[in-house]
């Protein structure tokens, strides 16, 4: 098993910035095109799995972005960054497996949540030292997994992915103004979750 | 949020602040309001601590053979875009050339109608998948970028 590195940097990154890749592999360079892949491919099924839950899903839907993503290299608009744009492809392909399992966003989800806790990793050296820190991410993510899609998105690309505002309203195709407002009244109600699950437990 | 909070400003400020987006002039009213009221701070610190152990999760990753077709995706469909030209080139001048053959080698009307029908009838069904294919080719790549 490998665990996730820093999102940015790779062994092996040849360097240069995304958009001098994106042209070079344009160009038919095929060190650009790994080193692009390699890049993003890991956010790419991160943010597939926070939102789905399972890790084959989450699989089969970031190898299709990462697919659509370099099927559509010569439409890509270059004022535009690379990772919103993948994920803009990976949410609608989350979105489309919703929609051919019929499933809401809102179905089974307290298994999503369950599968999703499992893959998370404990990377401190004393375990028993940090068990509460440990449970309070698995409570977390357990109560993401049970928000409506649209909040847990949100929550997931500006927490986890450090997505800016603009980048945030690109990715959900909303206006920038509403950004902040829609991202604290989810972050109030997860917090209002885990609050009531506190209580329960 | 207690009615006697006497903020002055929205709520969803307090998540600009925690995420350092505001303009100046809303971060000081934000930080001036949050020293004099408890409660705010309290909503304040919760959000954070949320956000902190958000932030500082690892998942487990596939390891790179699971990406199955890989970093290359980009280079081996344009070697299939190549390819599959090639080798239709190559398929029709090889039945070109056996049709010819068979023509000239055929004695009656009956074997050269037979033969002249089969070969079409290959064509025309290898001709509708290659169209249809075309089709699916243009319209799907680009289907999710589209907004
Ligand atoms: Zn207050």
């Amino acid at each position: 098993m490998v665990e996730s590195p820093g999102l940015a940097t790779f062994a092996g990154d040849a360097g240069g910035s995304d958009q001098e890749l994106v042209d070079q592999a344009l160009a038919g360079r095929r060190e650009a095109t790994e080193t692009l892949a390699q890049r993003h491919r890991q956010a790419a099924y991160l943010l597939a799995l926070q939102l789905l839950g399972n890790r084959d899903d989450a699989m089969d839907v970031a190898q299709e972005a990462m697919l659509r993503f370099f099927a559509s290299l010569g439409t890509f608009d270059r004022e535009r960054r690379v990772q919103p744009w993948l994920f803009t492809i990976v949410r609608n392909q989350v979105r489309d497996l919703w929609r051919r399992r019929q499933r809401r966003p809102g179905d089974g989800l307290s298994e999503a949540g369950e599968a999703l806790t499992r893959q998370l990793v404990d990377l401190t050296a004393n375990p028993e030292a940090d068990l509460r820190r440990r449970e309070l991410k698995q409570r977390v993510w357990r109560a993401l997994a049970a928000l409506p899609a649209a909040k847990r998105e949100i929550i997931v690309l500006r927490d986890f992915h450090d997505l800016s505002y603009s980048d945030i309203a690109q990715v959900l195709d909303i206006p920038i103004g509403t950004v902040m407002s829609r991202l604290h009244g989810a972050r109030q109600q997860l917090r209002a979750q885990l609050q009531a699950g506190g209580r329960h437990a | 949020m207690p009615e006697q909070c006497g903020r002055t400003f929205g709520e969803a400020l307090l998540s600009g602040y925690l995420d350092g987006t505001l303009v100046q002039g809303d971060e000081q009213r934000v930080r001036l309001h949050l020293e004099d009221c408890e409660s705010c701070r309290t909503l304040v610190d919760g959000l954070a601590a949320v956000k902190e152990t958000i932030m500082t999760s690892t998942f487990d990753m596939p390891p790179d053979n699971e990406w199955s077709e890989g970093p290359s995706t980009g280079s081996s469909r344009v070697a299939r875009g190549v390819g599959w030209p090639l080798v239709i080139g190559w398929a029709v001048l090889v039945c070109g050339y056996a049709v010819w053959e068979g023509w000239q080698e055929s004695e009656n009307l009956v074997e050269r109608l037979i033969l002249v029908g089969g070969v079409s009838g290959l064509g025309l069904l290898f001709l509708g998948v290659l169209l249809d294919r075309l089709k699916a080719m243009k319209t799907d790549p680009y289907r999710e970028v589209q907004k």
